[in-house]
């Protein structure tokens, strides 16, 4: 990106994109458009106060189209998702769901976090995004339950069954290609 | 009665502007409606106009045109202009036909002009049907009851009372607490100019007290109506105070023996109160009240009234008025704003809101003008201001603004900066509105006072337990940034919402409200301070948020259109006969059980009678009617089934509906949904009926037959129907219809009824699409063919 | 006898076995009993998944509950994370029929269909609703008198409000009056709604920003004196517990030690539950300053 801040051109694309991606998912996601910036959101943000992250801003972004600056900055990812600014916004935008959805789109764009992109590997190997470990082993043992729990960890069929369902909704090869991304 | 049949029909298709000519092909409807007998047609760019008027009186002449049809906006709007110029033009008023291409047509289907066109074409030779059967009607003149009723002593109510008494007409105000003032009594000091509320307000309302032509009725409230435009009869409910008005001098000695102390509701329960007292010193009238609620009986009060005003035997009383007009001024309430939990209401003592604040800056509040925490009675030192509580916020369901808040902020701002010296006075805010005349001037000087202004709504305010601070949470929006602010004391400038008082009313007085409750005016621009109901005004913040001088314009301006009415002493009302024709009558009286006005009486010799006036022609007799043997003038069967055919003899659209609007709800609603631009489909083909009641089953049968796949009727909610029950008569009737319709093998969805407020625009086009949506889904009705007129051509 | 489907999730059976343990022992002394969901998987995790692929994650959710559906039961969890994707997985796919077609068109080629029988309980909903403090404070052997609390709720027990349909998340009382019904002192503090800091994958992602926040949240619960910490969710339990070590690791110093128990843990001790079986010796911060208080 260059380092000029000179917006020449508002796209609707990505405002219509947000909406439709989101909206197969969630509720109420076209009200973005009656967003008045009052930032009742941004107040709200525990995240907010530690980081950069705004998640007015990004309301802004997706209203003008601002493809490039929404998913290309990091700080999407600074959002803990507890939700404050969707209880909270006057608008009733689901603000919350507005960031899973522009996620999902930088995602698809090869945009990951590094170690996202491991805790996703963990999953496709394992059925778990945190796994066991010898530790926690010992301690079940130790307290009277199973060694391994009655998890995937337990049923190799049932790991079988995840693994098949991650490649059938395309997630491996998502990640694989967005790892790609990363790497670079 | 033949002659009119045989009568030549001048078409003026209106293309106002673009706002119907970029949709509908003006042209197209022109010829095709040139092709029907006996008609001549032509266009004009604007009908409403002077031309537009002058054409429509030239042809009449230049080609012997014995009634009219105009296709142009919602006869809602210039019915009475057009009417008018008929007269003009020599002929009878009621030879007016009206198709409504805007509202209806133009405006909600943009995105597709061919249907559009031919759907204008269709509501067009409707209008021509109708008006081949339409009959000249005389004038009904009834005289005009030379009073008033006001109800709400505000400063809208008081203001209105003073004008029309100055002007010799009697008045009766009546206001539901103890004193009138309404909230301006409780202001300090009101912006722009900062002056003192009850300064200017005390003298107006000792006049209403002494006025000749007023009679106030205080502690009461209004609980019956009934009647019409120039004859209302109202029956007014008023409250025991236990204390005799005219024996009462005000001196307050009853209260000074009064063992109970209450908080005070005028001073928002920051003070108190004895169970008899004087809501505030300037009250008027200057009479104490007993609340009997927290009135233990001990009877001190009794003991040391010198007057012997002390009466606890009074009881409830009814009283009943005659008049010819009613204004509603029955103002606002403000927003609770522990509806918005994240900001502590309730919750932490010292979050207040303005109107508390308010109280506490009066010199006659419960703190004598000196501004305290409320947690421990020290004075605050730093004070954040938070906007739009309760405005412009869909999550608490209240979308407007409130168009005063951002002023009254500034205003208190001010007021703070002055009685506080090195007060910190910020305001928290997402649009600074001081829209009005010196309203910008006053947000200068606080800004000049150094009152800090952040851009960014106040999302959390959070209690420190010890010092019982607050820490109020918000973004600079401006500089991006998450902002802490500590405070002493947070304000919250709440908004207006509709007071319960005015809900009541409204019920009483079967006014339709907006979609926030507020009162709906007849026409936002053109009929400001007329309901919709003839004879029923609004003024103040009933119609909506505003500050005291437009809250006063509106008062002149009802109290003048008020007067009008008044002085011309008689008022014309719409022709509502019905008329039976005695050979169809079987005598079996459905009509007589139908009226509720209890106008009809069987006669088992000569049939069902008219007896006397009071009909109010909703037609329900005629809705019930099994051989269309009674009839109502407006709108006959005949009328009806002629608009029915003149759609369906060339179907242009399928599935094709014929909507049953009614007048009071679901034809505004329409309106509505024109006006704010709400696209829907093009395939429904409305029939203005006055009441849904009127919709005979019969002729929903009559449609089906002919060709139409679906029929809806559309009206109030039941508890708003104008006539009490025509809603409920019409659900019943439909419902049984669509038991038979089962019974024949016909499905029963091809009919619905559906209720809808005259707000709800937005509902009438979900109704119209979801019902469209469902007819396409069943099979082709009778296995006809849908001829579309375009494809033929 | 009643019975729930236990999820178990990854952190519990993974990390906090402790947890699965109490919480079986718990509901048992109230005649509940939670059967293991055999095969089941991450939920998988809402923050991260969620944001990944949206109908990846539906999908994965919505073979974990026709796991409860299959055994006849409602689902309960010790997370609010697992709690977040299933109940929302659960309220989508009742609601959106276009979505039930694509999702379960993805779980026939595992045969398997959801179906919507079983409904999603937090297990805070079962100690509150079907139990309720009354019968607790009936069974409490070991009163935690004196001892304050620190309740943390986590975001996703209740929000979205519109999702969870479980009243306003503005100020709940339903943890503080279960602290309350063993005995213990539920403390007033600064930011109590606030987020520990782990959720939508910023402690995977961005492990500085979610430490900051949590080091604010044990900053204020210390100010406020509390002697532990209490929540329903194992995701916000291993922040504060893991979390504190993590900080005491990056400053070099051992500056923060708040315990933290799980609330069926804390019930746990005051109806006379094995601390040891509790698995709360294995914790990061040790529980025993807090335990010493208690059996004083």
């Amino acid at each position: 990106m260059s380092s000029s801040q000179l917006i020449k051109k508002f796209d609707t694309d990505f405002t219509n994109e947000v909406i439709e991606y989101g909206s197969k998912f969630f509720e109420d996601v076209e009200n973005v458009r009656s967003c008045i910036q009052c930032a009742t959101c941004t107040g709200s943000c525990p995240s907010g106060r530690e980081t950069a992250w705004r998640v007015r801003k990004l309301i802004r972004q997706v209203q003008l189209g601002l493809k490039n600056a929404a998913i290309k900055n990091d700080v999407i990812w600074d959002c803990t998702t507890c939700f404050s600014c969707q209880e909270r916004c006057p608008r009733l935008i689901p603000v919350t769901d507005v960031v899973r959805t522009v996620r999902n789109i930088a995602v698809r764009n090869g945009i990951m976090l590094p170690r996202h992109v491991q805790v996703a590997g963990l999953l496709i190997k394992y059925g778990h995004a945190v796994p066991i470990n010898d530790e926690t082993k010992a301690v079940r043992k130790e307290i009277g339950l199973s060694e391994l729990p009655p998890t995937v960890h337990s049923f190799p069929d049932a790991l079988g069954e995840v693994k098949k369902l991650l490649d059938g909704t395309g997630f491996t090869k998502l990640i694989e290609e967005a790892s790609k991304g990363v790497q670079k | 009665m033949s002659d009119n049949k045989r009568g030549r029909i001048g078409v003026f298709v209106c293309h106002c502007g673009h706002n119907i000519a970029g949709v509908v092909d003006v042209q197209a409807v022109i010829d095709e409606i040139s092709k029907l007998p006996d008609v001549y047609c032509v266009d004009h760019v604007y009908m409403c106009s002077k031309s537009g008027l002058n054409l429509i009186k030239e042809k009449v002449a230049e080609e012997k045109l014995d009634k009219v049809v105009i296709a142009a906006c919602t006869p809602k709007l210039h019915e009475k202009l057009f009417q008018k110029t008929l007269e003009e033009a020599g002929l009878n008023r009621y030879l007016l036909s009206q198709a409504n291409i805007r509202e209806q047509c133009s405006w909600v289907h943009k995105a597709n002009p061919r249907k559009a066109t031919l759907k204008a074409i269709d509501l067009t030779k409707m209008a021509v049907a109708k008006a081949r059967l339409l009959q000249e009607q005389g004038k009904v003149e009834v005289p005009v009851e030379k009073a008033v009723l006001v109800v709400g002593g505000g400063v809208a109510g008081i203001t209105a009372a003073l004008n029309l008494a100055d002007l010799g007409h009697k008045v009766y105000l009546v206001e539901r607490e103890p004193s009138i003032g309404g909230h301006m009594a409780m202001l300090d000091k009101v912006f722009p100019t900062r002056d003192c509320s009850i300064c200017i307000l005390g003298p107006l309302m000792v006049e209403v007290g002494r006025h000749p032509n007023i009679e106030l009725i205080t502690y009461a409230e209004v609980t019956k109506a009934s009647g019409w435009i120039g004859n209302f009869e109202v029956e007014i409910t008023k409250h025991p105070r236990f204390i005799k008005e005219d024996e009462c001098t005000g001196c307050g000695v009853c209260a000074e023996f009064c063992p109970v102390e209450v908080p005070s509701e005028f001073d928002q329960n920051l003070g108190t109160r004895k169970a008899v007292y004087l809501p505030f010193p300037q009250a008027v009238p200057l009479v104490y009240t007993i609340d009997p609620e927290h009135c233990i009986g001990c009877r001190a009060c009794e003991a040391v009234c010198e007057r012997e005003a002390v009466d606890l035997s009074q009881k409830e009383e009814k009283i009943k008025v005659k008049v010819g007009a009613i204004l509603i001024a029955t103002g606002y309430e403000t927003f609770n704003p522990a509806e918005k939990r994240n900001l502590g209401y309730g919750v932490f003592k010292n979050v207040v809101t303005a109107l508390e604040l308010e109280r506490m800056l009066s010199p006659s509040g419960p703190t004598m003008g000196e501004v305290v925490r409320p947690s421990d009675g020290v004075t605050p030192k730093r004070i954040v201001f938070v906007q739009c509580v309760g405005s412009r916020d869909e999550s608490v369901g209240r979308t407007y603004c409130s168009r005063v808040c951002c002023t009254y902020a500034v205003k208190q701002a001010l007021e703070l900066k002055e009685r506080i010296p090195g007060a910190e006075v910020y305001i928290f805010y997402q649009d600074m509105r001081t829209f009005g005349k010196g309203f910008e001037e006053l947000y200068r000087e606080a800004l000049r006072e150094r009152v800090r202004f952040v851009r960014g709504l106040v999302s959390k305010v959070v209690e420190d337990g010890k010092t019982r601070n607050l820490i109020v949470r918000a973004e600079d929006t401006l500089l991006g940034v998450p902002v802490e602010a500590e405070a002493d004391l947070v304000v919250l400038s709440v908004g207006m919402v509709p007071s319960k008082g005015t809900e009541r009313l409204l019920f009483v007085l079967n006014v339709p409200v907006s979609e926030e409750g507020f009162v709906m005016e007849a026409h936002p621009k053109l009929r400001p301070v007329e309901t919709q109901i003839p004879g029923i005004f609004v003024a103040g913040c009933a119609q909506g948020p505003k500050d005291i001088q437009d809250s006063v314009a509106q008062a002149n301006a009802a109290a003048s259109k008020i007067s009008a009415l008044l002085s011309r002493g008689v008022v014309e009302l719409e022709p509502y006969v019905p008329i039976v024709d005695g050979e169809v009558c079987i005598r079996c009286g459905l009509c007589v059980a139908a009226c509720d006005k209890d106008v009809l009486k069987l006669d088992k010799e000569r049939g069902v009678e008219v007896k006397g006036v009071g009909c109010v022609g909703c037609g329900a007799c005629a809705g019930a009617c099994p051989t269309g043997a009674i009839q109502i003038s407006l709108l006959s069967d005949e009328m009806i089934r002629a608009q029915i055919d003149a759609v369906l003899e060339e179907k242009k659209e399928y599935p094709l509906v014929v909507g049953f609007l009614c007048n009071w709800c679901a034809y505004n609603a329409a309106d509505m949904a024109g006006v704010a631009k709400i696209q829907y489909p093009t395939n429904m083909r409305a029939i203005w009926v006055p009441c849904t009641g009127r919709v005979n089953p019969l002729l929903i049968l009559e449609a089906l037959e002919k060709g139409a796949d679906g029929v809806l009727v559309l009206g109030c909610y039941p508890q708003d129907c104008h006539y009490r029950t025509g809603f409920d008569k019409a659900k019943r009737r439909v419902e049984s219809l669509r038991e038979l319709l089962r019974v024949a093998g016909i499905d029963p969805r091809r009919v619905r009824i559906e209720s809808m407020a005259a707000s709800e625009g937005k509902k009438l086009a979900v109704v119209v699409k979801e019902f469209v949506e469902e007819l396409k889904k069943l099979p082709v009705l009778g296995g006809e063919l849908v001829r579309v007129a375009e494809a033929r051509r | 006898m009643s019975k729930y489907a236990y999820f178990l999730g990854c952190l519990t059976p993974n990390r906090y076995p402790g947890i699965e343990a109490a919480t079986i022992d718990l509901l048992r002394m109230f005649d509940i009993e939670l059967e293991y969901m055999k095969g089941t998987s991450c939920c998988p995790a809402p923050g991260v998944f969620g944001s990944f692929d949206l109908e990846t994650w539906l999908t994965v959710a919505a073979r974990n509950i026709t796991i409860a559906e299959e055994m006849g039961r409602d689902i309960t969890l010790t997370c609010n994370g697992c709690f977040a994707t299933l109940q929302e997985a659960d309220h989508i796919l009742k609601h959106n029929r276009d979505l039930l077609k694509t999702i379960n068109g993805h779980l026939s080629k595992i045969g398997r269909e959801y179906k919507g029988t079983s409904s999603v309980v937090h297990v805070i909903e079962i100690l509150y609703n079907d139990i309720g403090p009354e019968r607790i404070s009936d069974m409490v052997v070991q009163p935690l008198d004196g001892v304050k609390v620190a309740c943390h709720y986590g975001c996703h027990f209740l929000k979205p409000s519109s999702v969870r349909q479980r009243g306003n998340p503005e100020n709940p009382t339903i943890l503080e009056e279960l602290v309350e019904a063993v005995g213990a002192t539920p403390v007033d503090y600064r930011d109590k709604g606030m987020c520990c800091g782990a959720g939508g994958g910023v402690r995977a992602g961005k492990i500085d920003v979610a430490l900051e926040m949590t080091r604010k949240k044990i900053e204020a619960m210390n100010e406020a004196e509390a002697d532990c910490v209490t929540t329903p969710c194992v995701f916000c339990q291993f922040q504060f517990d893991m979390g504190q070590t993590e900080i005491n690791n990056k400053l070099g110093a051992d500056k923060y030690h708040l315990p933290v128990v799980f609330i069926t843990q804390l019930i746990g001790l005051a109806l006379g539950l094995s601390p040891r079986r509790m698995g709360l010796h294995r914790h990061r911060i040790p529980v025993k300053p807090l335990l010493d208080k208690i059996f004083a």
